[in-house]
């Protein structure tokens, strides 16, 4: 754990590194005890294989999810580019669960969760990465709560263009949006034909129209026979 | 009879509320001349223009990290950065080194993969590594989303503004932005695309990993490269001609070997009447091979060169890196309208006519005034020989003028000029994707330099020179003598006080019909109510006045 929560916050805030990290300058392969790692395959980042989180008794089950990434699993019916093999995952609290992330494509990928309570993972982040054509795996524990958590590729567009799931801990805390396959985008684009609103303006006039007439023609008649 | 009542009753009534804009021109004269004119009533104020006055920090933000100072790292000396934003250190220490050849710390904090940009074998046994391998990447700036109500990964060219764009990076690690809470791009994703330098005679490697959702290429304009590399592969990077684009989530190397230096020019050859002005544009600039050169192999957002060659510190005394381009905010912000790239791609074709177009923002090293002046100023202490590589990489031609100074041009397109032709002045034209190397000299003698000071530098078209038509904007920057420099790297000036320009609402353009002068009170909602309910008292009246003659008529 120390290791890899070393590694966070060192690219998040630029601290200085720890004893651990200096030993292994001018080595272009770095890898901690627990499995952290950074080098030309990839990166894994903040795992954590023992610590429980606070609301955590002890570890509910041991989960293992083996995750593809790449232009082939993009829904491309709804205008997406980049995905993964699977986008809805769900996991008891307080389980932990190693996650196996092949990257099929030739750039790079991320498998990255985000939420998780910042005392056990730095910026709240549980991160998996692969360079083209590389595999890493890393593990984590989800706390006790019940929560939704976003998982997601950060290159940019590619969370945009289809690399979008969720983590659902328990019963969660409601879907999120545009995950491929499973809830809608915010943004609706109109189907709508061009013209629509001043077709609808003119149809609403002319109804008015209709119905003031109706109702002036049937009181003539009323005052006609009244004479 | 009660249609004529109506007809009445609503022409008295629309008359009454609305009573001046009934009267037609010629019969208010005759009323004038009968009932007088009427008395005078004030009109209402003009809405005042918003120029909040911004706090002078925000003009040039503390350097925290402390990436302007000199410092060494991994053995490379940086010199200081002398604008007030400078690049990463530790990024710059891994592009002279090798992201291969320094430390852990160094990457992390660099944000850079191992593989970003490797150095190798010294082939020529003169002291410098001679292959080179880069990657690089495909990053979208200011992009649209499913679910995002603004730009995302934003990335502001001036207050404000933020066009779509599209740009090579270096390959990196982690999140986009600044961190999980930020929208903000982190400092190696930016406009322009970094600006490349190898050495002649290097044996070079560039691999494209397209993580864009389009198709792309790298083409070389003016760096010698084969138009095949051995096995076949096309290495021209110009789809009609030479490869198929490289797919999303594909990858591709182009191998070159430059036999000439010079100052060149990279960018994507897919769609060109887009992709080039989307942002996929850098310099590539080849130096003369020199024993023992320390390279900085990548220059982030181009600007100053902060570990310059051996074959520049010869001749030279300060090199800049200058890009120049244009953008057409109608063509960047599609990307910002909708999430399909099928539909992005149909609009790019089809949509958008780049012949019948015009650019509307101006940008040096991918910023515009007032940000310009944060990173693009060139900075002097006077009596220094100052090279400046510019590169005009837009549609618009380029009229670079050089106040209080007369620079020589000693290359052009990347080739050097005879000793006769090279000529002083100081309006330099620049077409679309030409180069020309400049020497600025800072003597003060009455024709190369006219003295200290703070002399802008700018594409003199006008409108290069303005954000969307709104002055002062567009490409400035200038040329700042040190004793007219403070301590953070801000020019000290003696005009307007430019904290204003830093207010986004400064660059908002007024739109006439959008921001009305006359505010919606209580007393016109009524008389519109009453106005509307006229309108219909006339059309029902009048319905019902003609509905007796249809019925007679047949
Ligand atoms: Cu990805």
């Amino acid at each position: 754990m120390r290791f890899g929560a070393e590694f966070g916050l060192l690219c998040a805030l630029l601290v200085l590194p720890s004893a651990a990290l200096a030993q292994h300058e001018h080595h272009m392969h770095a890898e901690g005890a627990d499995g952290s790692r950074f080098d030309r395959t990839g990166m894994v980042m903040n795992t954590n294989t023992e610590t429980l989180p606070q609301n955590c008794e002890q570890i509910s089950a041991d989960l293992e999810w083996t995750v593809r990434a790449g232009t082939r699993y993009a829904l491309r019916e709804a205008g997406r580019v980049f995905g993964y093999s699977q986008v809805a995952f769900e996991a008891p609290p307080c389980s932990r669960i190693t996650v196996r992330f092949i990257n099929e494509d030739a750039i790079r990928h991320q498998w990255m969760v985000h939420g998780l309570p910042r005392y056990l993972y730095p910026e709240g982040m549980f991160h998996l990465e692969a360079s083209g054509g590389q595999e890493v795996q890393g593990t984590f524990i989800v706390p006790g709560d019940d929560a939704t958590y976003l998982v997601h590729c950060d290159i940019t567009q590619h969370m945009e263009k289809g690399m979008k799931g969720q983590l659902t801990v328990g019963r969660g805390n409601g879907d999120l949006w545009s995950i491929p396959g499973v809830t809608a985008d915010f943004n609706q684009s109109s189907t709508n034909p061009r013209g629509t609103l001043m077709l609808l303006g003119v149809s609403i006039m002319l109804g008015m129209g209709v119905l003031t007439t109706t109702l002036i023609g049937k009181q003539d008649k009323t005052v006609t026979k009244e004479k | 009879m009660r249609a004529v009542m109506m007809l009445v009753s609503g022409a008295l009534l629309g008359v009454l509320v609305f009573p001046g804009q009934w009267i037609p021109a010629e019969l208010r004269f005759d009323m004038a001349s009968v009932f007088g004119t009427p008395a005078y009533r004030a009109p209402a104020a003009t809405p005042e223009m918003s120029a909040g006055m911004t706090p002078i920090d925000t003009m040039c933000p503390e350097d925290l990290l402390g990436w302007r100072s000199a410092q060494t790292i991994e053995g490379v000396e940086i010199a200081a950065a002398s604008t007030c934003s400078a690049d990463n250190p530790y990024a710059i220490a891994a592009f002279v080194k090798g992201t291969n050849n320094v430390s852990m710390e160094t990457l992390l904090r660099a944000g850079l993969t191992p593989d970003a940009l490797e150095k190798g074998a010294d082939l020529d046994g003169d002291g410098d590594p001679d292959e080179i391998h880069i990657r690089l990447e495909i990053s979208e700036l200011n992009g649209g989303s499913p679910d995002a109500q603004e730009p995302v990964v934003q990335y502001e060219i001036a207050p404000g503004i933020t066009p779509g764009l599209w740009v090579f990076s270096p390959k990196s690690f982690g999140m986009a932005t600044e961190n999980f809470d930020s929208n903000i791009a982190n400092a190696l994703l930016r406009s322009p695309a970094p600006a490349i330098r190898v050495e002649q005679g290097d044996h070079i490697y560039i691999t494209l990993e397209n993580t864009h959702y389009m198709p792309h290429t790298i083409h070389l304009h003016g760096v010698d490269h084969a138009y095949r590399r051995a096995d076949g592969q096309g290495n021209d990077g110009v789809p009609m001609s030479s490869e198929l684009p490289v797919q999303p989530g594909e990858a591709r190397t182009y191998e070159i070997l430059p036999r000439s230096a010079g100052t060149a020019f990279y960018h994507c050859h897919v769609q060109p009447q887009s992709h080039i002005l989307m942002g996929l544009q850098g310099m590539f600039i080849v130096e003369e091979n020199r024993p023992n050169n320390t390279l900085q192999s990548m220059n982030i957002g181009a600007g100053e060169v902060r570990v310059r060659s051996q074959a520049s510190r010869e001749t030279y005394d300060q090199e800049y890196d200058l890009q120049y381009t244009d953008i057409d905010s109608g063509l960047n912000n599609i990307i910002q309208q909708t999430n399909d790239p099928a539909r992005i791609e149909q609009w790019l074709h089809g949509g958008y006519n780049l012949s019948s177009a015009h650019s509307n923002y101006f940008t040096v090293n991918g910023r515009s005034f007032p940000y310009s002046f944060r990173e693009s100023l060139v900075v002097t202490k006077g009596d220094e020989r100052i090279r400046l590589r510019v590169l005009n990489a837009g549609t618009e031609g380029l009229a670079l003028h050089t106040h209080g100074h007369k620079a020589t041009v000693t290359h052009l397109d990347g080739h050097a000029l005879p000793e006769q032709g090279q000529i002083t002045r100081d309006v330099f034209w620049l077409a679309s994707a030409q180069r020309m190397d400049l020497t600025l000299d800072t003597r003060n003698d009455g024709v190369h330099s006219y003295g200290s000071g703070v002399w802008m530098l700018h594409d003199h078209t006008g409108k290069g020179t303005t954000n969307d038509g709104i002055a002062p904007g567009g490409n400035m920057s200038a040329i700042v003598y040190r004793d007219y420099l403070a301590e953070n790297g801000w020019p000290i000036t003696q005009g307007e006080d430019m904290g204003m320009f830093f207010d986004p609402a400064f660059y908002r353009r007024g739109d006439r019909d959008s921001e009305p002068a006359v505010e919606m009170n209580a007393a016109f909602f009524l008389r519109l109510l009453a106005l509307g309910f006229a309108v219909a008292l006339l059309l029902t009246g009048f319905v019902s006045l003609l509905l007796p003659l249809a019925r007679k008529s047949p």
